[in-house]
């Protein structure tokens, strides 16, 4: 019976090549993007998994509370790892990793490079993580202060295919041995992990390390089994009030709140996390990018029961000769079930070849290394038989349903069956119609607020200039100490308009801290950004004053005594206007940790425009600049437009100079402002392949509705057309009601996109206003698409030849 | 075989209430051979869909084979045809996906008979309807007369005990529809009972008894001699 079932089914679906490529594209179409989109969201969920014991490890984080904005960070003092290690007995294990500022100089023999992802970790780091070893083992790997384990590349890179175990490698000068190798990649652990060195190596003073004010480490602890984590969590809160806070000093008093969080959740929610080194996904945007795979699914599906349906009609004969012939509902359904079945199967197989095709390329966009092997992966090709039942079954039921019903006498008294007999589909067909048409507005108003934002994020006038602006840090004792001269040469090089040492630039790590006003006889205390710059600062950068005056080397003053504020200081410091801050005195409590309390005191002598020195997500806070050499680590070269190329050169060579042992590590400073919108970018690229295939597979369906429309109305069209219709008016009567189909859509659509979009821009400190073009353009956008699927067919009906289309009839 | 009483078929649309059936009464006997005439839209369609137990009328009394049908169950009347009634129709009604073979073979199938058995029976059936040369052709590539030859072996493939065609040789000429006549007469000669609807008198001549239809209602039953032409 089957055999029959499936030659008519094959039989149907090459006469009607063009309804079955329709629906088989659409659905394998679907059906690519889902899986891609799954493959994805797979991944992304898979991250640490494999990590043993995973459940029971957390990782520590940290609210600050500035006024009534909160921060949240990773790196928490040292003192938790300490603390909860000998008092709290169901914790079987802790584990710090210090947070590191850049890159560090990686050599063995002849060969050095910089190598980022360096872990600084207590000794525990493998019990904590029992990652796999390719050479050496995980016991004592990090016991003494000079040992160092490697990842499987980077061994590779230094070493060959020897193994290294045993060798000497050095980082930052320093003289390590090699103690094991790890295996594999890692990809899919949070970490991104170049190397392992224990946390002596890095020499931390005693003194430091039992501080409870010093938010360096990414502290992991690992619960014993059976433990509640929310309990230890406000057994721990509860601590650091209670037992910690009394025996600190005032000042120091803790108030943070630390939480825990499990290992399984590293990844993808932390976006919002101000330091961090984990490789960070972003829960939003995996849900937003399944409720997509879900959306592109119901609209192949519905485009299934819409042709389906709409052929049906086409077949309503072949329905009542079987039941004649004594072909019972259930038979009947059966049959149109298998049918649809294995249209879902050709197209599921598609969507496979499709996928495999495809997944080089998402894997080269993401920076995954996706997999889909199905030989390899029995549960995959499950899935897909599975995928293949539900939406063959799913889909087709409806179809079925209503073929089976037919009256034989209806359907084999008249030539053709209309849609008036079936009033229900065509209301359904109407309803599915609408549903695809509002997912393809709601997709099309996301793209395009996601695109507004995304430029704006990228564009944005942030209140200094970042073009050709070449960025590093010092290296070597030399050439910290030869600052000035250093300076004073880069200056010198042809093509450099003019250079800036200090610690605090825009797209770089700023230091926080506090900043002293003194206000009738009595001190208060502000948090505020602290950059540390030099004379060419505001020069280099581009920056405008709006009072008062630049720092400037004539006056020697401005070294120890002279503070310049951004606006938004002298709001939050109660200055009221620009000029009402000049002159307002400041101290501050200089960073020396040999004379702690010695103070820097000072006048504001300048306020420079506002300028965004971190990403847009983040508020502007107020700033405090000061020349301080203390703590001047890294350069700003500004290069003049053209010949970029022989002034980079010249850089280099007077950075030779000064550091002949160190290569120079540069970067441009507005690649790190593009880098901070990386998940943005991926995100708004993503949104619009997926909005395209949506709204793409959606016209195939309506295509192929619009055919079926013109062809079951031939005889109707003629007839108009004889009595004197012109082909207007009939594209018009052919058009009209997908149109306000897509009214009805937009209708829907738009609310739902006005309230996500809504939320999605909260996240920004800086925003776009929505964009109400963006829901005029989606609009229109949807009923031009519309208009010209159903258009063609409707011109090609109408102008058709009225006297063939009656004698076919 | 066929007993119906006051028989009644109403058509309701929005505005106008036809009605199709008004009282009618008829017998078939086993084996018998009955023709039905009248003017287009006397209801003959319509009183043959009844007796095929395609159509449920709105009143009356049906018995088939000696039991009453009139509102049985939709999965009872499929039963009932598939196993004791085959259809012939004016325009064919072959499915056009399926093969001259395939065609034939439908009923088996939905009987359950088994493979090699259908295929004896599709290729005896089709050397007596004398199409076996076609039988992987599909109908399109068919004339008319072979149609409908085809919609005949389908229609007896199971032994029918009752055959009912509505204007069977409506769309053949007079040479094919004489061949249709022949072939329906043997049948009945071997024990098929057959109810015809047919707007041919000289059709009308191949069978025992004419009824004639008029508004829905029986205004003639003539017995005639067979073959008094
Ligand atoms: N499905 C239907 N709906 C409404 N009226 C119908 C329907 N089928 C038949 N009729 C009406 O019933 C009457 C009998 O129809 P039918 O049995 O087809 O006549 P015949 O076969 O004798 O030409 C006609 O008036 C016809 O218009
Ligand atoms: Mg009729």
């Amino acid at each position: 019976m089957f055999k029959n079932y499936f030659l008519v089914a094959y039989r149907n679906l090459v006469r009607h090549k063009g309804f079955s490529f329709l629906n088989i594209a659409g659905l394998a179409l679907g059906l690519t993007a889902c899986l891609l989109i799954g493959l994805f969201v797979h991944d992304e969920l898979q991250f640490d998994k494999f990590v043993p014991q995973g459940d029971r490890i957390f990782r520590l984080y940290a609210d600050h509370f500035r006024g009534d904005a909160r921060e949240t960070a990773a790196p928490v003092p040292p003192m938790y790892a300490t603390t909860m290690k000998q008092e709290f007995p169901e914790v079987e294990q802790t584990m710090r990793i210090l947070m590191q500022a850049s890159n560090n100089l990686v050599e063995v023999g002849d060969k050095k490079l910089y190598v980022d992802n360096s872990v600084i970790a207590d000794s525990t780091f493998f019990s904590m993580f029992e990652l796999p070893f390719k050479y050496g083992s995980a016991e004592h790997a990090l016991d003494a202060p000079t040992s160092i384990v490697l990842a499987e590349d980077v061994a590779t890179n230094f070493f060959g295919k020897e193994n290294p175990v045993g060798k000497e490698i050095k980082v930052n000068k320093q003289s390590l041995l090699v103690k094991g190798v790890l295996r594999g990649g890692l990809s899919k652990f949070h970490l991104p992990i170049n190397y392992v060195l224990p946390l002596s190596a890095a020499g931390l003073p005693k003194e430091r390390m039992k501080k409870w004010g010093w938010h360096q480490f990414f502290t992991y602890v690992k619960l014993r089994p059976g433990t509640d984590a929310q309990q230890t969590q406000a057994k721990l809160q509860r601590y650091v009030t209670q037992v910690v806070n009394p025996t600190l000093p005032a000042d120091d008093q803790i108030k943070e709140v630390t939480y825990l969080q499990p290992l399984h959740q590293i990844h993808l929610y932390s976006a919002n996390f101000k330091y961090d080194m984990s490789t960070k996904g972003n829960i939003t945007y995996v849900k937003a990018l399944s409720f997509i795979a879900v959306f592109i699914l119901l609209i192949a599906g519905f485009n299934f029961v819409n042709l389906s349906t709409a052929k049906s009609l086409q077949r309503a004969k072949e329905v009542g000769i079987r039941k004649t012939i004594g072909a019972s509902r259930e038979q009947l359904m059966l049959q149109f079930l298998s049918e649809t079945v294995l249209l879902t199967l050709v197209s599921v197989v598609l969507a496979t070849v499709l996928t495999a095709l495809l997944l080089p390329s998402l894997n080269a966009f993401t920076g995954k290394t996706m997999t889909f092997d199905l030989l390899a992966n029995p549960a995959l090709l499950g899935l897909l038989g599975l995928l293949t039942v539900v939406v063959g079954l799913v889909a087709g039921f409806y179809p079925a349903l209503v073929l089976s019903g037919f009256q034989p006498v209806k359907v084999l008294k008249s030539a053709v069956v209309t849609d008036g007999v079936f009033g229900r589909v065509q209301w359904l067909r109407h309803g599915l119609i609408v549903v695809q048409f509002a997912l393809s507005v709601f997709l099309i108003v996301c793209a395009l607020v996601v695109f507004r934002q995304v430029s704006f994020l990228h564009n944005k006038d942030l209140g200094f200039n970042r073009d050709q602006i070449m960025f590093f840090p010092m290296r070597g004792d030399n050439m910290k100490e030869h600052y000035d001269a250093f300076k004073n040469e880069l200056a010198q090089v042809p093509g450099v308009a003019s250079a800036s040492i200090g610690y605090g630039f825009p797209g770089d790590q700023v230091a926080g801290d506090g900043i002293i006003v003194p206000k009738n006889g009595e001190d208060k205390e502000h948090g505020v950004t602290q950059l540390m710059v030099d004379y060419d600062y505001l020069k280099t950068l581009g920056m405008q004053l709006i009072a008062g005056r630049d720092f400037s080397p004539a006056l020697k003053t401005d070294k120890d005594q002279a503070f310049i504020l951004n606006e938004t200081a002298v709001k939050e410091l109660g200055f009221g206007t620009p000029e009402k801050a000049l002159g307002q005195p400041l101290k501050w409590k200089v960073w020396n940790d040999k004379n702690p309390d010695s103070l820097k005191v000072g006048k504001v002598i300048g306020v420079v425009k506002d300028f965004h020195y971190k990403s847009l997500y983040d508020r502007l806070e107020p700033a405090v600049l000061q020349i301080f050499p203390g703590a001047y680590w890294k350069v700003a070269v500004k290069l003049k437009a053209d010949n970029i190329g022989s002034s980079v050169e010249g850089v280099k060579q007077v950075w030779a100079k000064f550091s002949p042992d160190s290569p120079i590590e540069y970067k441009f400073l507005d690649d790190n402002f593009d880098q901070m919108y990386k998940a943005e970018d991926k995100l708004k690229s993503l949104l619009w392949l997926f909005t395209g295939i949506a709204i793409f597979v959606g016209c195939l369906g309506l295509f192929g509705l619009a055919t079926y429309a013109a062809e079951r109305r031939k005889k109707e069209i003629g007839i108009r057309k004889v009595l004197g219709a012109s082909v207007g008016s009939i594209v018009g009567l052919l058009s009209k009601e997908f149109l306000v189909l897509v009214l009805v859509a937009a209708v829907i659509a738009f609310p739902a996109a006005w309230l996500a979009m809504n939320r999605w821009l909260q996240d920004f400190a800086y925003r776009i206003d929505m964009p109400l073009w963006a829901f005029l353009v989606a609009g229109l956008a949807a009923a031009a698409v519309a208009f010209l699927t159903v258009g063609y067919q409707a011109v090609r009906a109408a102008t058709m030849n009225p006297v063939s289309n009656l004698r076919a009839q | 075989m066929i007993k119906i009483e006051n028989l009644e078929k109403i058509y309701r649309t929005d505005e106008v209430q036809t009605k199709a059936l008004n009282n009618v009464s008829l017998a078939v006997n086993e084996g018998e051979f009955v023709a039905i005439m009248g003017p287009s839209g006397c209801g003959k369609s319509t009183l043959l869909n009844i007796l095929g137990l395609l159509d449920e009328p709105d009143g009356g009394q049906f018995a088939f084979a000696g039991a009453e049908v009139a509102h049985a169950s939709e999965r009872r009347r499929a039963e009932l045809r598939k196993k004791h009634i085959g259809f012939v129709f004016q325009s064919f009604n072959l499915i056009e996906e399926l093969t001259v073979a395939e065609n034939v073979e439908l009923p088996l199938i939905y009987l359950g008979v088994g493979a090699a058995e259908r295929k004896e029976k599709v290729a005896a059936v089709l050397e007596k309807m004398q199409i076996m040369h076609r039988r992987n052709h599909f109908p399109q590539q068919l004339s008319g007369g072979q149609q409908q030859r085809v919609a005949v072996a389908r229609a007896v493939i199971n032994s029918p005990r009752l055959i009912l065609a509505d204007e069977p040789t409506g769309n053949l000429d007079s040479s094919n529809g004489n061949e249709v006549m022949e072939l329906l007469t043997e049948l009945n000669e071997g024990g098929t009972t057959i109810v015809m609807v047919t707007h041919s008198e000289h059709d009308a001549r191949y069978a025992h008894r004419v009824v004639r239809l008029l508004d829905g209602q029986v205004v003639l039953e003539n017995r005639q001699p067979a073959f008094s032409a």
